[in-house]
């Protein structure tokens, strides 16, 4: 278990420390800061001065970030220098909207993908298979956002229909908060069916050629039971990697659907504290960032000893 | 021996995708090469007295908010949209590929480092990078070209790093070292030009991608300054309008799926193409 969990964690921490320091030095290195924002166009060298010091900004840069990475370690992110909040509490809050927008998205996804996958690549050549392909290739060309952006028109010239304007969660009222992530979760999970499906398709394809599918097939086994049985049962090994691979997809593509549809969630967040200059928030956000990418990882090559007890050791 | 089908014959029997997809290379081409051809009216020029009006025979995609002319500004917009993609994508080729080259062919700690450090980029989805990179460099064609370029130069290290890898390891490398040759003729004269066709394939391959994230970026205000016209940067404006001006969002963002589904549709066939042989 060592053995398995030490490097991943070592190359992970590395991945969160050189990310850290990047986005820290070039925060810092532009023109504009937090300080040039607040004041405006009035040139105050008292006022400027006194916020910079209040934001710890006269500093050196490597104090500043010896403090910062101290204070990470004890599990404290900071404050918001616009809202005051603490940087933990907001990362939370904004990552709850992301996770159900992210999982009900999956879900569809490989609702929609999967089986679309089998079907193709079991009539490999034939009408249905083409069809399919065509929505895969359509699906993965469309942009997300303007999937969005044409759902948003559609259902209100052909339903009458438009999302509820401000954001509500699940434990507040249900009805609203699905009402609103319907179809931001809808776009989402157009492009990742198709990601999902084309994958499927040629990994079943791949698989139906084996010798052990034919011999099952010799053998008088049903195509069900070929199918099943033999031919997808191996491919869920690549299944759960992809899987892995298109819940971190997701995630990225939230930044642009929650902008689109203005969900205050983790892309929300990251995008407004970095126009705001809001230092401590875009920092957090994007270790936090880097730590799920990093957990979603690990999952995935949790699951793999699940799936497959040849992989235990 | 049978006589090899005519061209016609060729283009006839095809897959419906791959005739689609020639379709819109010839269309792309003359967009990209005559836009002013095409598009007679002015990209840029102003006219708030004709602003968002549908499509008619004078405005075949209707106007936007100050009432540009929104056919000339998606026309124009293909050169600058497909011209950034294809330029940040060379220049991460080009790094990528030239620091994967060398890692793989060099090995040890060097490649172990480089790896290490290269892989950190890829901790973050790409358009999450890009946001961050643009973000905080601030909107502009050249910061979007870095940031892309930056996100998919992983991409090109490793496919030209296990190339070079797999090459390097070749009895014709070996031949090489034993007659004598240097470390970096035998691995700018012999491996590079075994790794190109990787390198080449991952650029197809990356750049419907690419596509998508440049559009992204400029959707969310990122890309090129206003009021150049780019497909991401006039979906940004139509946001805005999308309940009363729907057209001004529905076009550029049928030019990107269709230019997203050429190019797939190539390195699709291509790839076939090298998987036979």
């Amino acid at each position: 278990m060592l053995r398995f969990l030490l490097p991943r964690l070592a190359s992970a921490a590395l991945a969160a420390l050189v990310s850290s320091l990047v986005v820290f030095v070039l925060m810092r290195s532009v023109p504009g800061d937090i300080v040039g924002q607040m004041l405006g166009q009035t040139i105050d060298p008292t006022a400027s001065a006194a916020l910079r010091t209040f934001f710890g900004l006269d500093q050196a840069m490597h104090t500043q970030f010896v403090d910062w990475l101290a204070r990470v370690l004890q599990g404290d992110l900071g404050r918001s220098w616009y809202q005051g909040q603490a940087v933990t509490r907001m990362i939370s809050e904004a990552f709850t909207v992301t996770l159900q927008i992210a999982l009900l998205t999956l879900v569809l996804a490989t609702l929609i993908g999967v089986p679309l996958g089998v079907i193709a690549g079991i009539y490999e050549g034939r009408r249905l298979d083409a069809a399919i392909q065509a929505f895969n290739l359509i699906g993965l060309s469309a942009p997300v956002f303007w999937v969005g952006l044409m759902l948003l028109v559609g259902t209100s010239a052909f339903f009458n229909w438009s999302p509820p304007f401000a954001w509500r969660s699940p434990s507040e009222d249900l009805a609203d908060n699905l009402a609103i992530v319907l179809l931001p979760v809808l776009s989402l999970a157009v492009l990742q069916a198709a990601a999902y499906s084309h994958f499927v398709r040629e990994c079943m394809v791949g698989e139906l050629r084996r010798d052990h599918v034919r011999a099952a097939f010799a053998k008088g086994l049903s195509p069900a039971q070929v199918y099943f049985k033999h031919a997808l049962r191996n491919i869920l090994i690549p299944l759960v990697t992809f899987m892995g691979m298109i819940l971190i997809q997701i995630l990225g593509g939230t930044v642009v659907i929650e902008s689109l549809f203005s969900l205050p969630g983790l892309g929300r967040l990251i995008l407004s504290g970095i126009q705001g200059r809001d230092y401590p928030v875009v920092q957090g956000a994007l270790l936090f960032v880097v730590l799920i990418a990093i957990s979603v990882n690990l999952a995935v090559d949790a699951l793999y000893g699940l799936i497959d007890p040849r992989l235990r050791r | 021996m049978t006589a090899s089908p005519s061209l016609v014959q060729r283009i006839l029997e095809a897959p419906a995708s791959r005739v689609l997809s020639l379709l819109v290379f010839t269309a792309l081409a003359l967009l990209i090469i005559a836009p002013e051809f095409i598009a007679s009216q002015s990209p840029l020029s102003v006219d708030p007295g004709r602003a968002l009006r549908p499509s008619s025979a004078q405005h075949w995609f209707g106007t936007d908010d100050v009432g540009r002319d929104l056919f000339a500004r998606v026309v124009h917009a293909t050169r600058i949209t497909l011209g950034l993609v294809a330029g940040a994508l060379l220049v991460s080729a080009l790094a990528g590929a030239a620091l994967g080259l060398i890692s793989g062919f060099v090995g040890g700690v060097i490649d172990q480092t480089l790896a290490r450090l290269i892989d950190v980029i890829l901790t973050f989805p790409p358009i999450i990078a890009g946001v961050v990179i643009t973000g905080i460099l601030g909107p502009g064609a050249d910061h979007l070209v870095l940031a892309l370029a930056i996100v998919y130069m992983p991409m090109f290290f490793r496919i030209a790093r296990s190339g070079a890898m797999a090459e390097g390891a070749r009895t014709y490398v070996e031949a090489s070292r034993a007659l004598g040759f240097s470390e970096v003729s035998i691995l700018l004269r012999q491996v590079t030009p075994n790794v190109l066709p990787l390198v080449l394939m991952q650029y197809v391959i990356l750049f419907p991608l690419a596509l998508q994230i440049e559009a992204a970026l400029g959707f969310l205000g990122l890309g090129v300054a206003p009021p150049t016209p780019d497909w991401g940067a006039i979906l940004e404006q139509g946001k805005n309008f999308i309940m009363v001006a729907w057209w001004i969002s529905l076009w550029p963002g049928l030019f990107l799926l269709a230019s997203s589904f050429a190019v797939m549709v190539l390195g699709r066939s291509l790839r076939e193409r090298i998987d036979a042989g």
